[in-house]
């Protein structure tokens, strides 16, 4: 059993290692080659972990020819935008200005009731509100609503607003962000200053303490209610 | 280039080179453990024809051999190839060894002609080759 145990780990860890060196985009957004991949490592990496006669390399050896193989497809795929389409296919129209292209539709294997799931994943729910509708290579649909159904923004109300930039971390779970104090160009005093203020008497009592460009502190205690209030001109957050 | 991009194009230098190494080193453990045996092998058959008899030192001694021999590559090979599908030549070189105290000489020659038709089987299907690809 200690065997089982130790191979499970030794697989956990090497898929992980080839998932972190393939990058983010394997997890949300796969093209249909990555999803093959993904599907032959998931079944590859448990063979030799229940097996005890299969050695771990008759695992390991064919989730790193994989992994090369991924990496030669997306280089040829970076290079050539003819293997590019081969391989992941291009994206769709399916809804234009005259409405669905069934033809379209019908190419994509999908139904009308797909089409509507999809577009009401992306937040619009009839069909007049959309001017474009757009399959990607990785099964997601790309809206472009109708103008008049678009969202407003500032910028369509050509208001003036202060530049917006995110919160920084300064304390997690009782813990100081050391890196974040940098960016914030604060020391620990300042935080303890920050935690007073909150009515926080030590850091490991706080749950979360943030700050932003503006100045604005975010404090939480634990099981406690949050306090919020600006901070200037003791935090200055750099942009 | 990032610093990610570096870790990528090393990471990918190396898996490429743990790959060769695996594949050379699996081909001269296989090759070698197999033909250590199949000559020990020919070494029995000549032993037994020259001596006319199973009961004698020299066959005694080239049998013991042949087992240490045996499981020191079946020691290492265990890393590379499914240990099920080496493990009958060490059930035949135990069998040998139980023949040879028994004095049956049919049985003996019989067992040293299965681990020569094992050791040949796996050459067959372990080395690389459009066969065994397919």
């Amino acid at each position: 059993m200690l065997t089982i145990v130790l191979r499970a780990i030794l697989i956990y860890l090497v898929v992980l290692f080839l998932y972190r060196l393939m990058g983010k985009r394997q997890l949300g957004q796969m093209q249909p080659f990555e999803l093959v991949l993904t599907l032959i490592i998931a079944d590859l990496a448990t063979i030799p972990m229940a097996e005890i006669s299969v050695p771990v390399l008759h695992g390991i050896v064919p989730l790193l020819t994989l992994v090369l193989l991924h990496f030669a497809l997306t280089l040829l795929c970076k290079l050539s935008s003819k293997f590019s389409r081969f391989i992941s296919g291009k994206p769709v129209i399916v809804i234009n200005p005259d409405g669905i292209d069934y033809k379209a539709l019908k190419n994509l294997n999908l139904s009308i009731d797909d089409i509507m799931e999809a577009m009401r994943g992306a937040g619009y729910f009839k069909l007049q509100e959309v001017q474009y509708a757009i399959m990607e290579t990785n099964g997601k649909l790309s809206v472009f609503p109708k103008s008049e159904c678009s969202p407003l923004t500032v910028g369509d109300m050509n208001i003036q607003v202060d530049k917006s930039a995110l919160p920084i971390n300064l304390v997690s779970e009782g813990k100081i962000m050391k890196e974040n104090l940098n960016i914030a160009k604060l020391d620990s005093e300042a935080v303890t200053e920050l935690l007073k203020k909150a009515g926080i008497k030590r850091v490991k009592d706080c749950l979360v303490l943030s700050i932003d460009k503006a100045g604005a502190v975010f404090a939480q205690e634990y099981n406690k209610k949050y306090v919020t209030f600006n901070s200037h001109p003791l935090g200055q957050v750099r942009e | 280039m990032t610093k990610f991009m570096w870790f990528q194009l090393i990471s990918i230098l190396t898996i490429l080179a743990i790959l060769i190494s695996v594949c050379v080193i699996e081909d001269r453990l296989v090759t070698n453990a197999l033909s250590d045996v199949l000559n020990y092998c020919y070494q029995i058959e000549k032993a037994v024809d020259t001596h006319d008899g199973i009961l004698n030192n020299d066959v005694a001694m080239l049998v013991d051999n042949m087992e240490d021999k045996w499981f020191k590559h079946e020691w290492k090979l265990c890393y590379m190839v499914n240990h099920k599908s080496i493990q009958e030549i060490g059930v035949e070189i135990s069998k040998i060894k139980t023949y040879m105290e028994e004095g049956d000489r049919k049985e003996f020659m019989a067992s040293l002609e299965l681990i020569k038709l094992y050791e040949e089987q796996y050459h067959h299907f372990m080395g690389a080759s459009f066969h065994n690809i397919l």
